[in-house]
């Protein structure tokens, strides 16, 4: 199960993912708050499209509901209540209930299984039926071999995720939901738990990795700088219950220049991005790192 | 200064539990050699030394009657460990998957884990009779109520995460339960196994109490009923050795089956 041989052809040509629309209209979500006082109202009147691939970025205060939100697109639901309370959420024109087979996530907590080497944990989704009817072998142990070349890791591939580092196993987490060709890329503060100088290199990382198979991106931060780094499109959540503060496209190409984030234009969109977060109310916490 | 995690070197340690052993030894050779305590009451060491000979080979009948007890209580518990494992994890693991069932099974098992299952003995001596059946059944419930419980809460013990990264990535509930659940809890089901294992040999000489004609309960019962103090000893001291090199034995498997639990 490891060496294969060399691509003929590139690995686009496998199977090139077509892209997938994601809409959300007047979605509200509410938490049972138990001891018979009102339900928690988290979000309210989220209405979003997303009609082109590219990075969109989910900004917001920590706690405001963004995850939910990312999780209603094709992720698994959350546990506990109805999701959404109401509201609709379509892919691809379709109403989508719970997990769906175009959206991958990739959470900031990698859930890599301890026993299993590299190799093993990005081939899991194989083991799965959905997958296995989908993609024959010979395809896909071309695929885990390719991403894991493409994350940098064909060195590690026979290691165990305690013999990486945190930034190493959040790659093996990106690789396992991109070898699987998403549609929809769904992650939530995937770097969130990781340094500076690594977060920087997987911004850069899924950056290179997301040109080479692109798709839909929508990626949930409370970093603003994150935001304005990696984003085609940034949506600012705040308030109590949440809802879209604001929502803009950049259009600078990346990687953004340092000169670019000091431009006097991107530090009043940072402003102006603060500025919306605290005419809301709400004490969740936001990061800005430049 | 006192600090408890600090961390002391093997031969620290071995040394550390060998003088609290032979620490009690040398209380007990004191309270015997001096007569301290009557011999029937307490056998010398020696005497239990002398006794555990006699027991491993009567030359005059031509048998060991410790081995031949030894190798009854073993398959005795060896039967019923398998069966505890056939039925046990599968149970726990179901309950573990399904709060429902959880729900429906847990006011039937938890409450035995507190029972008092050796007084179940005369129930069953009622329902399966005297024979082999009898005991194994005996074991088989002593350990089986200490099994699923603990099965259901290694799994319960895997974080959700897992499980939402396996749906998430196109896994039915039963495939992410069976990919992804199940493997991060076999360290803690292999720990509850080697508990249940413990307590057989805890109720070996109930088990064997009744009725038994070969065994170390047996051996036990009847070195009691003439009052043998050295040939108790020798039953009780076999069935602690047996515990405990099954107890290292399967620490041992599992350390080298789930290497990556302690990484």
């Amino acid at each position: 199960m490891t060496e294969t041989p060399k691509a003929e052809t590139p690995a686009a040509k496998d199977e090139t993912p077509a892209f997938t629309s994601v809409e959300l209209s007047g979605i509200v979500q509410e938490y049972p708050a138990g001891d018979g006082k009102p339900p928690h109202r988290v979000l309210e009147n989220v209405d979003l499209t997303f009609d082109r691939p590219g990075i969109n970025m989910l900004l917001g205060p920590s706690g405001c509901g963004k995850s939910t939100v990312l999780r209603m697109m094709g992720g698994v639901r959350p546990i506990g209540a109805t999701t959404p309370t109401q509201g609709k959420v379509l892919i691809g024109g379709v109403p989508c209930e719970d997990a769906h087979e175009d959206a991958v996530m990739v959470f900031q907590r990698y859930a890599n299984r301890p026993d299993l080497s590299v190799w093993d944990n990005v081939a899991l989704p194989f083991r799965f039926k959905l997958w296995k009817r989908k993609v024959d072998r010979a395809t896909w142990t071309k695929r885990v071999d390719e991403i894991l070349t493409a994350v940098g890791l064909a060195d590690k591939k026979e290691l165990r995720p305690a013999q990486l580092s945190g930034g190493q196993n959040q790659r093996v987490a990106l690789a396992r939901a991109l070898v699987l060709r998403p549609k929809i890329l769904l992650m939530d503060e995937p770097f969130g738990a990781l340094d500076a100088q690594t977060r920087e290199e997987m911004q850069r990382l899924l950056v290179s990795l997301l040109e080479s198979q692109p798709c839909l991106v929508v990626f949930v931060t409370h970093d603003v700088s994150e935001a304005i780094l990696l984003g085609d499109r940034v949506i600012v959540m705040s308030g109590s219950p949440a809802t879209v503060v604001d929502d803009f496209p950049i259009t600078e190409a990346r990687p953004r220049s340092n000169a670019w984030v000091m431009s006097s234009p991107i530090v009043q969109m940072k402003d102006r991005i603060l500025a919306r977060l605290h005419e809301s109310k709400g004490h969740g916490q936001v990061r800005v790192s430049f | 200064m006192w600090n408890p995690y600090e961390p002391i070197a093997a031969g620290t340690r071995r040394a550390l539990g060998l003088s609290s052993v032979l620490t009690i030894l040398g209380i007990w050779a004191a309270l015997a050699g001096f007569s301290l305590v009557s011999p029937a009451r307490l056998p010398a060491p020696l005497a239990v030394l002398s006794a555990l000979s006699r027991l491993a080979w009567d030359p005059a009948r031509g048998e060991s009657r410790l081995f031949d007890a030894t190798l009854a209580s073993v398959s005795r518990v060896l039967v019923a460990g398998v069966l505890v494992i056939v039925v046990g994890v599968p149970i726990g693991i179901l309950m573990g998957a399904s709060p429902r069932l959880n729900a429906a099974l847990s006011p039937l098992v938890d409450p035995f884990r507190s029972a008092p299952v050796v007084a179940f003995l005369p129930i069953l001596v009622m329902w399966l009779g005297i024979g082999e059946l009898m005991k194994v059944a005996f074991l088989f419930v002593g350990a089986v109520v200490f099994l699923i419980p603990m099965v259901r809460d290694a799994i319960l013990a895997v974080p959700q995460q897992h499980w939402i990264s396996a749906r998430d990535l196109g896994a039915t509930p039963w495939e992410a339960v069976r990919v992804s659940v199940i493997p991060m809890a076999r360290p803690r089901i292999a720990d509850a196994i080697t508990v249940a294992v413990s307590v057989m040999w805890t109720y070996i000489t109930v088990a064997e109490y009744v009725n038994a004609e070969r065994g170390l309960g047996q051996l036990i019962a009847n070195a009691r009923r003439v009052s043998a103090m050295d040939q108790l000893f020798v039953g009780i001291f076999t069935i602690i050795g047996l515990a405990l090199v099954t107890y290292f034995a399967m620490v041992a498997i599992k350390k080298r089956l789930y290497p990556w639990e302690t990484e």
